[in-house]
């Protein structure tokens, strides 16, 4: 049970100073005597508990048509006397309640409040979170010399109710590496330390914590657990876990959180940067957010149906970060505690499920510069060859080429229409599907064809395109399974009008390849009736392809036909982009190699280049070209969302039990009824949506946010589930402190930093960690914040860490996941045998936020140190303590890699012992050794070197790297080993 | 919520701190091994759940909530789904019907991932006899299972949710198919905690390629990632990082973990904080780790007629799964709660007579020597021995130009075969029935949360108190609706 603090009388010294004067916050009101009892500290948590299940909002589960979850519908039940009390005190198992069969049971004290509310007529509360957090006066503790910000007002007047005292500060040494470790997830070196430790000034501290806030590093640090909630990997998850292009997402939260993007802002361009008013390439970026769900690759699924389970991840995700509650819970029924419903639900996905996912192209400005630079060296090229091409030559070939081809015509379909996709006719006569695609689609063109009898058409060609936002540029929209932008046309067919069928006959295409499977791509597959077979131009995606289809009995009058595609494969694999052409010509039409241009149409320079790209005389040339086109970098694509057009809407259904096999009725997007609605006016979108969640109407919009930065730096939140702000989480430790962060993070534009600083710069964060034996009796889990944060550092962080400590740390920032070293083992768990290529170069020391992150295979030095697989959102992370971890810092080859560096950066020759074991302990642990540390670590060495030097331990073979592997730097190694493994490395302090 | 009010021990109820516990409880540090050295730093997860206690020492073991019968698992995951139609459930019909198309009304809307549903019908490639005092009808290809077939119970009507293979298996495993929740081995570990005191309690070994629920198949979702699966590993160290640096010996290692102790008990002195004692004994641990796991993957301490038995070849060093069978008895005698041994291919799309045929050549006579071996051992009455796959396969043929399979077999969620034996499970009796297809379930149906519930209940564990809340909501195994053990499987 938590006393609360009490209210003082005047408005505090730091609202005066602050020039601000704010009402009384609910919870000051709450405050209560001995004799009190409050519905929302202890009544509800034991009604969640114990009888919500049956008597709450979720009408399927209810019984006896009670809920006790609002006054009015109990009403009949409470009363000192009432069937409520009667039915917790009673002797008879048939009428108790809870009811034996529940598992539940009341304890004694559990009883004794119920007892005092029913006395005191059983007043109801709003849940607190779902009220609005106001500023609070700031309460004035007595010892009001300790205090440095208002943080510190809250936790010291709460100490001395609880008649604890606040530790002294940490001394310098501890307080920099705690500090550079939170702000940039790095240790100080020595130097820094030092020259801290030295400046006598008295902002000397606010000076680094300027510094750290404006250092990129400090984007790299805070990117990490935002990733950690947004589920990011490099891979697709699922079996067959392919990688994926996202990093540019990864990327984007990085500069974000580096420019101090107010968080609102943040929120708004992640959920839907692509519906800003001229969205710019960075907003769509940052909608890959939600494009961090899982996509099941195996062959056979159904597709849709993985949609739907990644539309239900982004609505629990959505509801975990923005408002901290398990919306999640309703997917299936009505939330059994909270006042959500399974409707609700729904609309909520409702409000998330109108985009397309399609590619976004992301031309690093290195990249546009690299290919301009070898597209003009080609020109020069061709240009060159054009003159001295032999005009006779190229004109004989030209004349056969055009004998050879057919004109063509393109034609503008009338109607374009499909089951699932939409069919969009382009400006161009082309068609563009969009929207969801199983796994058998089906396609009908209508063609108004112009013949007469003298000027039959005579042939069909069907044209594959390449697009920007098709996966692979298309012309498939294949997605998983087969390859990205694939695409399987098993069947065309055409008829007229009336129905009446037009047999097709010749067929040829200007390539074909099938992916998967050992089936050819004979263009003749299209027309044999068997839907198995088909043509597809796999490994040629990103290029414009066709097939050419002669009529049996040529078309000789003006009618409309109709053109119909089936695309039959074990996954998705329809067209993405795509236009018919006719032909007149009286030969059989037939298909030129791909890229072939028109001979008829197109102007002559193109004609030229392509003959010196084809003509043998050229081939030097050609090699020339090649290799030049081949050093063309590939522009990479990440993953985002597309509000689908007004015309296109997809429609959410409640799915009956949560199950995708059961859509019910179609629901309209909405929020919770239990918040403020979206703005009158504004549409039920994405984007109005993201707005609300940081408006005013949404109660949690600050609270969640500032109760992570909480627990980032203390281990805790001040709401501890920082998952669930719900009606069943318990109280937050110092809820008026909660609600003044709140409501200051939203006064100070939402910035991240500014949050960051208040933090840091309170005496709270300051304190020395060292715990006092009655303090580890009075607060063990540190929740009063008598003393300093002292947890284990995530992962990620104890491996920079130790980069930084042996100088191979690598500066570069973003760019695709790296690979540093971890045994082949690691990896070969996954399926498909795929390898881990382990990083040359810089790469291999990268921070580990740039470490590619494999879904069902993740870096094992971080997965042993609690790190997240990317599965699903993560607000918390463990904090083990295992023997693995253990194993992994003595005996990972990385870690030996990194304490040889650091042995060879400080073992140097001229150096005495103690100066080289000084020097490392440093640069581990920043402060200086003591002098019993230093004499242990030499005799250490001192045991060692001797083994080496006899060749019992052979340094050869130990060191990874070193040449020649002197006995003395192995020794040293190991006593860099020993340090990295230390409990203070691996913990802030 | 809190799955064990009562159950824990009065002793580690009184403690606030591991270090009371270290200090009070006089148990010595190397007796609670797992207990506490694996006891997990900071805040349990579910702070309203769990009396600080439990969540310092999360591996501490722990009470059931009735009597177990068994006392591990040895969990033979046959992934890729075989096909019942091969092995276990003979269906005549199917041969009569063979090459013509199923009707329509059986069919009724299933989705299938390859086959179109009017697919016809392939008839049963081997020849059924009935086995052992039980007269269960076994196919020619188990003729080793043949002869222990009065130790196991053969459930035919087995049916799941989820009709491909990631799904599937995740679904067996976590009860759910999206990866990131709780696998069944954490679930144990989270419920009963570990009685190994110097190896992991939950163990994974695979063999015959890589298996499509990946790592989230032994991962611990929301429980404290503790409770997660260890795999072993097919090559380098069985478990990774457990070798020495190479050019060192195991006295330098024991140097250096004494000089880390030292150090960080130097470090305590000033901190004061009893997670640093946590921290040296997970050293302690893991030098124990170290020269433990030699010492069990080393099968010179097993007889000739043991090896003979199984079949294994420890000098093959690739892991086969008779090897990995083997290796699994070895872990449950040395105290490890939960083996899984995983076993891929069995996926036959195309020519199922052969693949089948092939895949019981390599496991048949291991999955008996186990049941034989651990009867011999006396471990068979408190070891519960799992045997199945992800779901079965159609009655009706696969086939495919652009695939290049013919007389294969799709997948089929409606109905499959699975064996249990040990632990508390009825011998020699066989349980539910499909129909004269094949296709459905027609009598006892057993749906994977039903057969979650059994494991569970064998274990001792009441599937709908072994809960874990995480956003709000109280999760359990077996998911949301109502499900239950196969009382009529079990002896007691």
């Amino acid at each position: 049970m938590l006393p609360a603090v009490s209210p003082r009388p005047h408005p505090s010294l730091w609202a005066l100073l602050l020039g601000i004067f704010f009402p009384t916050a609910g919870w000051v009101t709450q405050s209560l005597g001995e004799d009190q009892v409050s519905f929302n500290r202890e009544i509800r948590p034991i009604l969640a508990g114990n009888c919500y299940d049956c008597h709450g909002p979720d009408e399927e589960s209810r019984k006896a048509d009670l809920r006790l979850d609002i006054r009015e519908e109990a009403e009949a039940v409470l009363g000192a006397e009432g069937e409520l009390w009667q039915r917790i005190v009673t002797e008879d198992p048939d009428d108790l309640m809870p009811p034996a069969d529940s598992h539940r049971e009341l304890s004694s004290e559990q009883i004794g409040l119920l007892k005092k509310w029913l006395q005191r007529d059983a007043p109801y509360e709003e849940h607190w979170a779902f009220r609005p957090p106001l500023q609070s006066e700031l309460p004035e503790p007595e010892t009001a010399d300790w205090i440095r910000n208002p943080i510190d007002t809250f936790i010291l007047a709460r100490l001395e109710l609880e008649g604890l005292t606040p530790s002294e500060e940490a001394d310098r040494y501890t307080l920099i590496r705690r500090l550079f470790l939170d702000l940039t997830g790095l240790p100080p070196t020595p130097e820094e330390a030092d020259a801290f430790v030295a400046d006598v000034s008295p902002d000397a501290y606010e000076k680094v914590v300027d510094r750290l806030l404006d250092s990129p590093r400090y984007g790299e640090r805070w990117a990490r657990p935002w990733l950690d909630l947004a589920r990011y990997a490099d891979t697709n998850g699922y079996e067959k876990d392919r990688p994926r292009t996202i990093w540019p997402y990864r990327d984007w939260v990085v500069g974000a959180i580096n420019k101090d993007m107010p968080y609102d802002q943040f929120t708004v361009e992640q959920l839907a940067g692509d519906m800003l008013p001229g969205a710019t390439r960075d907003q769509q970026v940052a909608t890959g957010f939600h494009r961090n769900t899982m996509i099941n690759e195996e062959g056979g699924i159904d597709p849709l149906e993985y949609r739907y389970y990644s539309m239900v991840d982004r609505v629990a995700t959505t509801g975990t970060v923005w408002m901290g509650l398990s919306i999640g819970c309703a997917q299936c029924h009505t939330h059994k505690y909270d006042p959500i419903t399974h409707t609700d639900y729904f609309r909520f996905m409702a409000l998330l499920n109108n985009a397309d996912e399609v590619d976004l192209d992301v031309p690093t400005k290195e990249i546009l510069q690299q290919k301009k630079a070898i597209e003009t060296q080609v020109a020069s090229l061709e240009e060159e060859a054009m003159g001295e091409m032999d005009r006779q030559a190229f004109e004989k070939w030209a004349a056969a080429l055009r004998a050879k081809a057919v004109p063509w015509k393109q034609i503008r379909p009338s109607k374009a229409e499909a089951g699932m996709p939409r069919l969009h006719i382009l400006k161009d006569g082309s068609v563009f599907a969009a929207g969801d695609f199983t796994k058998r689609e089906e396609y009908r063109i209508t063609l108004p064809i112009e013949a007469t009898k003298e000027r039959p058409v005579t042939a069909l060609r069907l044209d594959v395109l390449p697009d920007a936002r098709l996966p692979a540029h298309g012309p498939g929209i294949g997605f998983y399974e087969g390859r990205r932008g694939d695409f399987f046309l098993s069947e065309l067919s055409a008829k007229t009008a009336d129905g009446i069928r037009l047999a097709l006959t010749d067929p040829s295409a200007s390539y074909g390849k099938i992916s998967i499977g050992s089936g050819k791509a004979d263009p003749g597959n299209v027309i044999d009736g068997e839907g198995s077979t088909g043509w597809s131009t796999a490994q040629r995606e990103g290029e414009a392809h066709h097939l050419v289809l002669n009529f049996e009995t040529p078309i000789a009058e003006s009618v409309e036909i109709e053109i119909e595609m089936l695309f039959e494969r074990h996954f998705a694999a329809a067209l993405g982009r795509f236009s018919f052409s006719v032909s007149h010509a009286e030969k059989t039409a037939q298909a030129l190699p791909s890229g072939t241009p028109d001979p008829h149409g197109e102007e002559k320079d193109a004609l030229q280049r392509w003959f010196i790209r084809t003509d043998p005389a050229f081939a030097e040339t050609r090699k020339k070209i090649d290799a030049l086109e081949d050093r063309i970098p590939a522009t990479p694509a990440t993953l985002v969302m597309r509000e689908r057009p007004p015309s296109d809407p997809r429609a959410t259904h409640r799915h009956h039990r949560g199950e995708y096999l059961n859509a019910e009725e179609s629901v309209k997007p909405a929020v919770p009824e239990v918040f403020p609605p979206l703005p009158e006016g504004a549409p039920a979108n994405r984007l109005t949506f993201a707005r609300w969640l940081v408006s005013e109407s949404n109660p949690l919009a600050a609270r969640v946010p500032v109760n992570r930065a909480w627990q980032a730096f203390f281990g805790r939140g001040l709401l501890k589930s920082s998952d669930d702000f719900g009606t069943q989480s318990p109280l937050p430790s110092h809820p008026e402190l909660l609600d003044w962060l709140a409501v200051e993070f939203v006064k100070k534009g939402w910035s991240r930093k500014e949050l960051h600083r208040l933090i840091v710069s309170s005496a709270t964060y300051r304190q020395s960690s060292t715990i006092s034996s009655e303090l580890l009796v009075a607060d063990p889990e540190n929740v009063l914040l008598a003393r300093g944060p002292r947890f284990r550092l995530d992962g990620e962080i104890v491996r920079d860490q130790a980069l930084a400590a042996s100088g191979l740390l690598s500066e570069k920032m973003g760019g695709p996941g790296v690979y540093p070293p971890q045994p082949e083992s690691v990896a070969k768990m996954a399926y498909g045998n795929q390898t881990w290529p382990i990083s040359k170069g810089e790469d291999r020391h990268r921070r580990s936020l740039y470490t590619f992150a494999k879904r069902t295979a993740p870096f094992a030095a971080f997965t042993v140190f609690d790190g997240p697989t990317g599965e699903s959102c993560v607000a918390r992370r463990d904090r083990s303590n295992t023997p693995l971890q253990a194993l992994t810092l003595l005996n990972d080859s990385m870690y030996l890699e990194m304490a040889e560096a650091l042995a060879g950066r400080e073992a140097k020759r001229e150096r005495s012992s103690e100066e080289i074991a000084t020097a490392l302990f440093r640069r581990v642990l920043v402060r200086p050794p003591s002098a019993e540390e230093t004499s242990q670590l030499i005799s250490y060495f001192e045991t060692q070197k001797p083994r080496f030097d006899s060749g019992e331990l052979r340094a050869a073979e130990f060191l990874p790297t070193a040449k020649p592997a002197e006995p003395e730097l192995a020794a040293w190694t190991l006593v860099a080993r020993a340090l990295l493994n230390l409990d203070e490395t691996i913990t802030k302090e | 919520m809190n799955p064990f009010p009562d159950s824990l021990s009065s002793c580690l109820l009184r403690e606030r701190t591991r270090r009371h516990f270290f200090q009070n409880c006089g148990v010595g540090v190397g007796k609670i091994a797992l207990a506490s050295l694996l006891a997990k730093e900071g805040f349990a997860r579910a702070a309203s759940l769990a009396p600080p206690s439990v969540s310092a020492s999360p591996m501490a073991p722990r009470a059931t909530h009735f009597n177990a019968t068994a006392k591990r698992v040895i969990y033979l995951f046959m992934a890729g789904a075989p096909s019942q139609l091969e092995m276990f459930d003979y269906k005549p019909k199917l041969a009569e019907l063979a090459g013509k198309p199923i009707p329509p009304s059986v069919i009724q809307g299933q989705r299938y991932a390859f086959i179109q549903p009017d697919a016809a019908v392939l008839g049963p490639c081997f020849s059924f006899a009935r086995q052992g005092q039980s007269g269960a009808e076994i196919s020619e290809v188990l003729p080793h299972l043949a002869k222990v077939v009065d130790d196991i119970a053969i459930v035919r009507s087995m049916t799941t949710d989820k009709f491909n293979h990631s799904p599937a298996q995740l679904f067996l495993n976590t009860g759910n198919g999206v990866p990131g929740r709780p696998s069944m081995g954490s679930w144990l570990s989270y419920g009963l905690g570990s009685e190994a005191d110097d190896l992991p309690s939950f163990v994974v070994l695979k063999s015959g390629g890589n298996l499509s629920g990946g790592a989230a198949m032994w991962g611990s979702g929301f429980l404290p990632s503790t409770h997660q699966g260890v795999p072993f590993r097919e090559s380098g160290d069985a478990i990774l990082h457990a070798s020495n640096p190479s050019g060192l010996d195991t006295r330098s290692q024991r140097d250096a973990i004494d000089l880390i102790r030292s150090l960080n008990q130097e470090r305590a002195s000033v901190a004061g904080d009893p997670e640093i004692t946590t921290r040296i004994n997970a050293y302690e641990m893991a030098f124990r780790m170290q020269s433990r796991a030699p010492e069990l993957m080393d099968f010179g301490s097993e007889s000739q007629a043991t090896l003979d038995l199984y079949g294994a070849k420890p000098e093959d060093g690739k892991a086969s799964f008779a090897n990995n069978v083997l290796l699994a008895r070895r872990l449950a005698e040395r105290g490890s709660r939960f083996i899984q041994v995983y076993h891929s291919g069995w996926d036959h799309h195309s020519q199922v007579e052969n693949g089948v045929r092939r895949q019981c050549q390599t496991t048949d006579q291991a999955c008996a020597a186990l049941i034989t071996d651990l009867k011999q051992r006396g471990m068979l009455d408190d070891t519960l021995v799992i045997w199945g796959g992800e779901f079965g396969r159609t009655p009706m043929v696969e086939a495919s130009a652009a695939l290049g399979r013919s007389l294969g077999r799709d997948h089929h969620p409606q109905a499959f075969t699975m064996w249990m034996a040990g632990g508390g499970v009825k011998p020699g009796i066989q349980y539910g029935q499909t129909d004269e297809l094949g296709f459905n379930v027609i009598e006892n149906p057993v749906h994977v949360h039903d057969l979650q519930a059994t494991i569970l209940h064998c274990l001792g564990l009441d599937h709908k108190r072994l809960t874990f809340r995480q956003n709000g909501l109280d999760f359990r195994l077996t998911g949301v609706e109502e499900h239950a053990p196969v009382r009529d499987l079990l002896t007691g």
